[in-house]
């Protein structure tokens, strides 16, 4: 009988599991988020960088396209810790723009018009909420992060054959525990500037500048007061630190990877407060 | 036998939102087993309705006390108290940019329906709604009428329970209106939902509420069955005649009647259970009066609310009925 003709009768079936009315949430928003275009045009962009890294493992494994040049420059080609630091740095950048261009997508419009009520009187609590838009902001930065750094291992592990692989398994470790933080501490800030700011041009905006602005500071405070120790409240910087030690590579000088770690954690917690605070279903004014 | 589990049990529930405290130590019970029920949540503005419905439905934490609701504790057992409601807020909500259709389907999705089943039941609900041929468009576009549709649709979408409705006929034209409280009372009485009516029109509550509520200051102030208030109340009439009525008094007595005379031919008169109105109309011809006017008296909503909230002191003329001495027969 089509529906249109059916009349209203109460849902009597199967109902599913609690995991799959959690995932309900990334589903929908996934398939919102592609349909934007600027967000999917990114994304694309993002890949560029990883391709050329994969050209640049190719060649510095082809000895025989290699003979002629100097050993410097053979020695430059060689793929190693800061090869992969360098990778992880540029494409943080391109997860930042991601997430600023589809994180406030996903919570804001859910407060504009006061959606949270509808979500959360039925049987999924705030964490559930978070944690299913969390997952669009992970599987949207995947792709773009520790995947594609775990290609590269793979390539060139590959290449370089197994002895390489045993001597550099820090190297693949890295960056995948290097990575998860940064798309836990960017999606995070993404969710939290969604969450304060309703407008998503805005919210967007709030996104790049906590990254932006906060180094900004730490270098203004360098300059001023002659402190290496103004990393921590760059959580760029603080993450690079950190990334440098899973590496193996020489750190520069100031806070090492455990005090940056620690500042990292209180920026996350307090994102974490953030959204404690703004995603209620009810606003109560004290 | 064990007495049936109420709908809604409160004891002692006291909710403190910053430093006031909203409701103050309520106890009731709301409700018997069985579905097909519609319970009116009644009060004036901030006697803490909202807050009685946000507290059930697990958003504010109680500062003393406990709720239940369908036999189970609303935060211990709260996912699977919502499992069974369905939720229509006072204010706007929905996502703007987001069909109707997909909106609902997530909703049901979050219920817990299966991707198919929720996707036929947003359908079904929308067009059951009123709301088919706009079911493509985005939530944003509609008219607040339409969107309080929208907002009984996500409701209903996954079967619940108990439908909780706070103020669902605001902003709805009269035929609008109509339309949301034929819905309701279809909900109640074809699909045996129980529901949960809180509104300030005392005219919605009347028409579709069995059991009523009345919440001042954050306390119960009164809670009446209307089924019993209306039965009661046809045992009131109202009478105007004409002609010689000097014994009526005497023979309404023999029927075992009540009756005072407010002089001009207007009587007030009391049957007794088992007497019927047809008993009355052959004792008024017996007596060879003219009727010109036999009511039923009606203590309205507006005056159990006004009574409750004590903005009236007694129903207009209730004194007139009761000599001095005796008890009142509002009561009854």
């Amino acid at each position: 009988m089509p529906v249109y003709r059916r009349g209203y009768q109460r849902y009597a079936g199967p109902v599913t599991a609690h995991r799959h009315r959690m995932l309900a949430f990334p589903r929908h928003a996934w398939k919102r988020l592609m349909e934007q275009r600027l967000v999917v045009l990114v994304m694309l962009a993002s890949f560029f960088w990883p391709l050329l890294c994969a050209v640049f493992v190719y060649l510095s494994n082809r000895a025989d396209l290699l003979q002629g040049f100097d050993k410097a420059f053979v020695a430059f080609l060689e793929v190693k810790g800061r090869f992969f630091l360098i990778f992880m740095n540029v494409q943080s950048a391109a997860a930042v723009i991601l997430a600023a261009l589809a994180g406030p997508g996903l919570v804001a419009p859910d407060l504009t018009n006061n959606a949270l009520p509808l979500y959360l009187s039925r049987p999924v609590s705030r964490f559930d909420y978070v944690l299913g838009r969390w997952l669009v902001l992970a599987a949207l930065l995947s792709p773009v992060t520790w995947i594609p750094g775990l290609l590269l291992f793979a390539i060139q592990s590959g290449m370089a054959g197994w002895g390489w692989f045993a001597a550099n398994w820090r190297l693949g470790a890295g960056v995948l525990l290097g990575f998860a933080a940064w798309i836990l501490l960017v999606s995070l800030v993404a969710l939290a500037g969604s969450a304060l700011v309703r407008w998503r041009i805005i919210a967007g905006a709030l996104v790049l500048a906590f990254f932006f602005v906060l180094a900004g500071a730490a270098q203004i405070i360098r300059q001023i007061l002659r402190t290496e120790w103004s990393v921590l409240m760059d959580p760029g910087g603080a993450m690079y630190r950190i990334w440098s030690s899973l590496l193996g590579v020489e750190a520069p000088e100031g806070p090492g990877a455990l005090a940056c770690g620690l500042a990292l954690i209180a920026m996350a917690l307090l994102l974490a407060w953030v959204l404690e605070r703004r995603l209620r279903p009810v606003e109560v004014v004290s | 036998m064990q007495p049936a589990a109420p709908l809604i049990e409160l004891e002692g529930l006291s909710v403190r939102l910053g430093r006031r405290e909203i409701l103050h130590r309520i106890s009731c019970r709301l409700g018997g087993a069985g579905g097909g029920k519609t319970i009116g949540l009644l009060g004036p503005n901030g006697a803490g309705k909202s807050t009685l419905i946000r507290t059930l439905l697990g958003f504010h934490r109680p500062s003393a006390g406990r709720a239940r609701i369908l036999g189970q504790d609303c935060l211990k057992g709260s996912r699977e108290v919502r499992a069974r409601i369905g939720y229509m807020p006072e204010t706007d909500a929905f996502v703007a940019n987001m069909t109707a259709v997909t909106f609902l389907k997530l909703l049901a999705e979050i219920s817990g329906l299966p991707s198919e089943a929720a996707l036929e039941k947003a359908h079904e609900v929308l067009y059951h709604v009123g709301l088919g041929e706009g079911r493509y468009r985005t939530l944003g576009t509609y008219s607040l009428g339409m969107r309080q549709m929208a907002k009984f649709a996500q409701a209903i979408v996954h079967g619940p329970e108990l439908l909780i409705l706070d103020e669902p006929t605001n902003g709805l034209d009269p035929a609008a209106r109509r339309r949301m409280l034929a819905l309701i009372r279809e909900m109640k009485e074809s699909h045996g939902m129980i529901v949960l009516l809180c509104s300030h029109l005392l005219g919605d509550v009347e028409e579709v509420c069995d059991e009523v509520v009345i919440l001042n200051d954050g306390r119960v102030v009164h809670h009446a069955n209307l089924e019993e208030e209306r039965r009661a109340n046809r045992r009131f009439v109202e009478l105007e005649v004409t002609g010689d009525d000097r014994d009526l008094a005497r023979s309404l007595r023999e029927q075992g009647a009540e009756g005072v005379n407010e002089g001009q031919g207007r009587w007030r008169v009391v049957l007794p259970a088992g007497v019927e109105l047809e008993a009355l109309w052959a004792l008024l011809a017996r007596e060879k009066l003219g009727v010109h006017k036999l009511t039923h008296r009606r203590d309205s909503l507006e005056e159990i609310f006004l009574k409750a909230v004590g903005r009236l002191q007694r129903t207009p003329g209730e004194e007139s009925l009761v000599p001095k001495g005796e008890s009142t027969l509002a009561g009854l």
